[in-house]
């Protein structure tokens, strides 16, 4: 794994970690969600759903959930 | 009659001085002088009222920043009905008085007096340095002294000794009144009781300290007694040098985010001095010594005056025109977007620049490159204000203006260290300890700011780096359970399920003040004291800086603090606020003017179609929806490869970004790297193109400060390579084929006043008119608005956000036993480009590790010893200084000097919400060493190698010359 991939997942780890509140995982994951797509670059954004799909063992749960819902967005946005 | 009410800004003229400050009555007291009548706020002295009726009394230790003393007696007045002659400076107004300031007799006391001060002063007023601004001279002359009956042969002071020792004005003690006008100033402006009367009668005299040199005694070279000074005593150098200056322009200090201004001193197109403007709203006519003193770097030999270029790092620099430099930018950008797309290139925008070339270099960047990849240095300092501020209370800004803090009963400092960063604004607030206000810090470090001499209470919280959370969250979970929130403002202001989401988390045990007392290491009782003497103050204001921002949760701290803020109601009035304060002079205005990748100006998010329909509209082009890369993604991006050029105007990167081995790779992966700046920086080593940077005295322009006032920057000399850098920027689009065709950086400010809703009514004209304005300033505030937030949020209802701490991962472990932080001191100003090429580095010569003593025992380390640090990401080697300002575990440092590497150590740990690194926190050993760290080795070649290219272009250039 590159350095740049490898950064991105401690950064929406973090993410993550910092949203999570009471183990409240899905509430968690649309803030996270909502983040990526305020914050993220395109690039981004396309590393991170490329790595979910292809692996994705190193996301945390909320992660994991937050890029489901990115790739949704990015879906209906595309469509 | 004349009807003054006091302090009316529109009737005060800045350029005079009343003899005693305004009095702030709003009770009018009428009364009569020479005749004329006059109403003037209660309290005011008769000297400062007939000032105000255009007559002036002759005064010598009367200035109307100071409280009056009455010591001279020159200012005498005659009262009907009142014996003598009283002092005019200390005799308050009554109604109906009558009062007279020229007679006869009042005519011979004066007289009388004059000579006394004369018969002890040298009368060599040809050839002393304060010829034609010497107020006594002009006493001498306004009184009608014509000769001097004491000889010069009894004792006297006219071979006192020259003190010289620092390097920006010296004390003549043979020209000293003893007036005192130096002492009060250092006391009453600056507040750093530096100076005091030594003796009595005769024999006294000023001595700085314990009578030392100026040099090495308390003093922090503000430059308040020298400006206060009567006479030659205390004299700038510069004008010792150079000669009393014929002309000044009124502008902005370029160093820190109190945004001080200043009138430029000028002789022709040369700065003599800069003398604090009066008429400024954020200084009131004081200043630090970087402002005042520290320009010579403008005219510094090491200054870029012609444009370079060469194609790869390892070959000396070109000396090319203009427009071949513009022209191979401009194919190097395009010829790279061809080859790895669109989003392959970016640009990083100044918070040292002004508001029009950062609002410009955003602009080409998004309309020019195609893309969002612009980002601007407050990344690294501020972006969590932006984020934390806006999700609570919906603006990305401090809420209040200085002055405000004057009516503050209760004042928190966060992670700040106001009397070295923001030295003004810190005079202010210890004026206002003195008068009683309390004061609590919350730092690591036992800062300046508590050794305030002061009768007020002070309250100091040393939490251990990296709980600024746990630490905020148990002063709110004391509010909460104590019963001290403002429930009134709660229900009025704030969304109540947010609130009641956020009071359930709050009250929970684990905040409380106890629980979390073994993660900040602040005893529990100290922080309940803390919590209730903030929120039961009458007014509580919070200020804070980068000890809150610059960590791995400064988001979730800001949104902290916002929180407690609200919860005390404690918002939307004088005297109270959430204020950031602001690293750079610029970083406030930097953001404003959409720096930020996911932000055009004024804060809109690129991905609302209907901002960018109207951003589109005027600029002609299409702007992408999403967001762009942030610098440090652009340092990942560009070592991944696909990230390959970049456009830098007025930033070190390569000095001012942590884990500097790992920006260094970045900057080495990229084809095409162009610096814009006024000196080879560290950055610059590794460019392709150097473009020459003008400074603020070479542009015309606007700055913002801390408290949204936005300044005039006024040019009053050329740039040194023809070119302001909005000129620079402009060329590089118009050579990509976008046009810009802005003939004076007025126009700019117009688009942006036409894009920006907090800045619809800005406009030149109206900055010249009013001074200065504080944003947001449009149809419903046309004046601008010094207090935000009064009656509602820009979000509406205020925000609570729940803030759950998660403590840092960069934790000091077995092999890293130690704590590093980094901060900043008075004399040197961030990267150090500028204040290194002054003599401020007398101040400062080298960057030092600040150790606890019990850590150097333990390691058998003593002062003066090379010290290698050593964190996860690399080492450097810095000098020991012992100090027990630091706990111990906890080491300090700052990153003023590029070969001392602190950002060597510094890791890319960050913010979890924007990235900004965690500056504040590394986990690091430090042992003895005896040379070099290897990183420092390189460095020094590499520095080596550039300069020497540098040195070559010079010679050829100087060559085709000939
Ligand atoms: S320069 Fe400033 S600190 Fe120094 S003695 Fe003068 S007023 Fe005091
Ligand atoms: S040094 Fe200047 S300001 Fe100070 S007492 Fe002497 S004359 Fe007055
Ligand atoms: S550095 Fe800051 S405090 Fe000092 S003069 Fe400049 S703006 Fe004022
Ligand atoms: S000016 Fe009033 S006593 Fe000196």
């Amino acid at each position: 794994m590159n350095n740049e991939l490898h950064h991105l997942i401690e950064m929406i780890n973090q993410i993550s970690d910092n949203n999570l509140h009471h183990g409240e995982a899905e509430h968690a994951a649309d803030m996270v969600a909502t983040h990526l797509k305020k914050f993220w670059a395109r690039s981004m954004k396309d590393q991170i759903i490329a790595y979910a799909e292809s692996d994705g063992s190193e996301l945390n749960a909320v992660s994991k959930l937050a890029v489901e819902e990115l790739k949704a967005w990015r879906q209906a946005k595309a469509s | 009659m004349l009807n003054y009410f006091d302090p009316s800004q529109y009737r005060i003229d800045p350029d005079r001085d009343y003899g005693t400050p305004a009095q702030l009555s709003e009770k009018a007291v009428a009364l009569t002088i020479d005749g004329v009548e006059i109403s003037v706020p209660e309290g005011t002295s008769v000297m400062r009222a007939a000032a105000l009726a255009g007559i002036t009394v002759p005064k010598l230790c009367a200035s109307d920043n100071l409280e009056a003393f009455g010591s001279c007696r020159l200012c005498a007045v005659e009262i009907e009905g009142k014996r003598g002659y009283p002092a005019s400076c200390t005799t308050p107004v009554a109604e109906g008085m009558e009062v007279h300031t020229q007679t006869g007799k009042l005519a011979k006391l004066r007289r009388n007096i004059m000579e006394l001060y004369i018969s002890d002063h040298p009368l060599d007023c040809l050839t002393c340095p304060a010829n034609g601004d010497c107020e006594l001279q002009d006493m001498a002359g306004a009184v009608g002294l014509r000769d001097v009956r004491y000889g010069f042969d009894g004792a006297n002071h006219l071979d006192a000794e020259t003190d010289a020792s620092n390097p920006y004005f010296s004390f003549d003690p043979s020209k000293c009144i003893v007036c005192s006008r130096c002492v009060r100033a250092c006391e009453e402006v600056q507040g750093t009781f530096a100076l005091t009367i030594d003796g009595r009668g005769f024999d006294s005299k000023v001595a700085a300290s314990q009578d030392e040199d100026f040099m090495d005694s308390e003093c922090v070279s503000c430059g308040a007694c020298v400006q206060a000074c009567p006479t030659s005593t205390l004299m700038e150098k510069s004008v010792i040098e150079e000669g009393v200056p014929e002309h000044s322009v009124v502008t902005t200090c370029a160093y820190c985010g109190v945004g001080c201004s200043f009138k430029a001193e000028m002789k022709g197109d040369q700065l003599v001095r800069m003398v604090p403007y009066k008429g400024g709203d954020a200084n009131h006519g004081h200043s630090c010594v970087k402002g005042r003193f520290a320009f010579g770097y403008a005219t510094h030999k090491d200054r870029i005056t012609e444009p370079m270029i060469r194609d790869s790092i390892d070959q000396p620099w070109r000396t090319v025109s203009w427009e071949e430099a513009i022209a191979f930018s401009a194919k190097r950008l395009k010829d790279i977007q061809a080859q790895y797309g669109r989003e392959s290139i970016g640009g990083i925008t100044s918070s040292r620049c002004t508001n029009e070339e950062t609002y410009l270099v955003q602009k080409l960047v998004r309309a020019g490159f195609g893309n969002n990849n612009t980002d601007t240095c407050a990344r690294v300092c501020h972006s969590p204000t932006g984020y934390g501020l806006k999700t609570t209370i919906g603006e990305s800004a401090g809420t209040q203006t200085f002055d405000s803090v004057m009516k503050a009963d209760t004042i928190l400092v966060i992670g700040a260290n106001p009397t070295d960063a923001h030295p003004v604004f810190a005079s202010q607030m210890r004026r206002r300890l003195r008068q009683g206000a309390t004061l609590i810090v919350a730092d690591p470090r036992r800062i300046d700011l508590l050794k305030t001499p002061h009768g007020s209470t002070s309250m100091h919280l040393p939490l251990r780096p990296g709980t600024n959370v746990a630490l905020i969250n148990s002063l709110a979970h004391v509010v909460v359970t104590e019963g001290l929130e403002d429930t009134d403002f709660i229900n009025k202001r704030c969304e109540g399920d947010a609130y009641k989401a956020w009071r359930d988390f709050i009250s929970e045990e684990r905040n409380s003040p106890e629980a979390l007392e073994a993660e900040t290491g602040v005893p529990a009782e100290q922080v309940r004291k803390a919590a209730r003497a903030y929120a039961n103050a009458g007014n509580g204001a919070i200020y804070y800086g980068l000890g809150v921002t610059e960590h791995s949760q400064g988001s979730t701290m800001v949104m902290g603090i916002a929180n407690l803020a609200m919860a005390t109601g404690n918002l939307g009035r004088e005297g109270v606020g959430v204020n950031p304060l602001r690293g750079q002079n610029n970083v406030q205005g930097s953001c404003d003017m959409g720096s930020f990748p996911h932000e055009l100006p004024g804060y809109q998010h690129v991905g609302d179609p209907a901002v960018r329909e109207r951003f589109e509209n005027l600029w002609h082009v299409k702007i992408d929806d999403e967001p762009g890369l942030r610098i440090p993604n652009m340092f990942d991006a560009a070592i991944a490869g696909h990230f390959k050029a970049l456009y830098v105007q007025g930033e070190d990167i390569a000095q001012s970004d942590p884990n500097t081995q790992h920006v260094e790779q970045a900057l080495t992966s990229l084809d095409c790297l162009i610096v814009q700046d006024i000196f080879l920086n560290e950055t610059a080593k590794y460019a392709h193109v150097l473009l020459p940077g003008s400074t603020f005295l070479e542009k015309n322009g606007t700055f913002t400060n801390a408290e949204r006032r936005i300044n005039r920057v006024r040019k009053v000399m050329a740039p040194v390579a023809g070119k302001e850098d909005w000129e620079v920027t402009q060329d590089l689009a118009n050579a990509l084929g976008y046009p810009m065709n802005y003939s004076h950086p007025s126009e700019i400010m117009d688009e942006i006043a036409q894009l920006t809703p907090t800045f619809t009514g800005v406009s030149y004209a109206k900055l010249d008119e009013l001074g200065s304005i504080q944003w947001p300033c449009n149809a419903e505030h046309p004046d601008g608005t010094p207090t935000m937030h009064e009656l509602d949020f820009p979000i509406g209802k205020g925000h609570f956000a729940i803030t759950e701490y998660v403590a840092t991962p960069e934790r000091s472990t077995r092999r890293y036993p130690l704590l590093l932080t980094t901060g900043r001191i008075l004399s040197q100003y961030n990267v150090g480009a500028q204040t290194r090429r002054t003599e401020n580095s007398r101040w400062h010569e080298e960057d030092v590790l600040e150790i606890h003593p019990s850590d150097a025992e333990l390691r058998g380390i003593s002062d003066g010893d090379w010290l290698g640090v050593s964190s996860r990401v690399g080492q450097t080697v810095l000098r020991c200084r012992i100090s027990d300002r630091m706990q111990p575990g906890v080491v300090y440092t700052t990153f003023h000097h590029p070969g001392s590497g602190a950002n060597v150590i510094t890791t890319d740990s960050s913010d979890w919400a924007t990235n900004c690194p965690e500056y504040k926190v590394t986990a690091v050993q430090v042992e003895k060493v005896s040379q070099p760290s290897e990183w420092q080795k390189h460095f020094q070649s590499f520095d080596e190698k550039q300069h020497e290219y540098l040195e070559k272009s010079k010679d050829e250039s100087n060559f085709a010359l000939k």
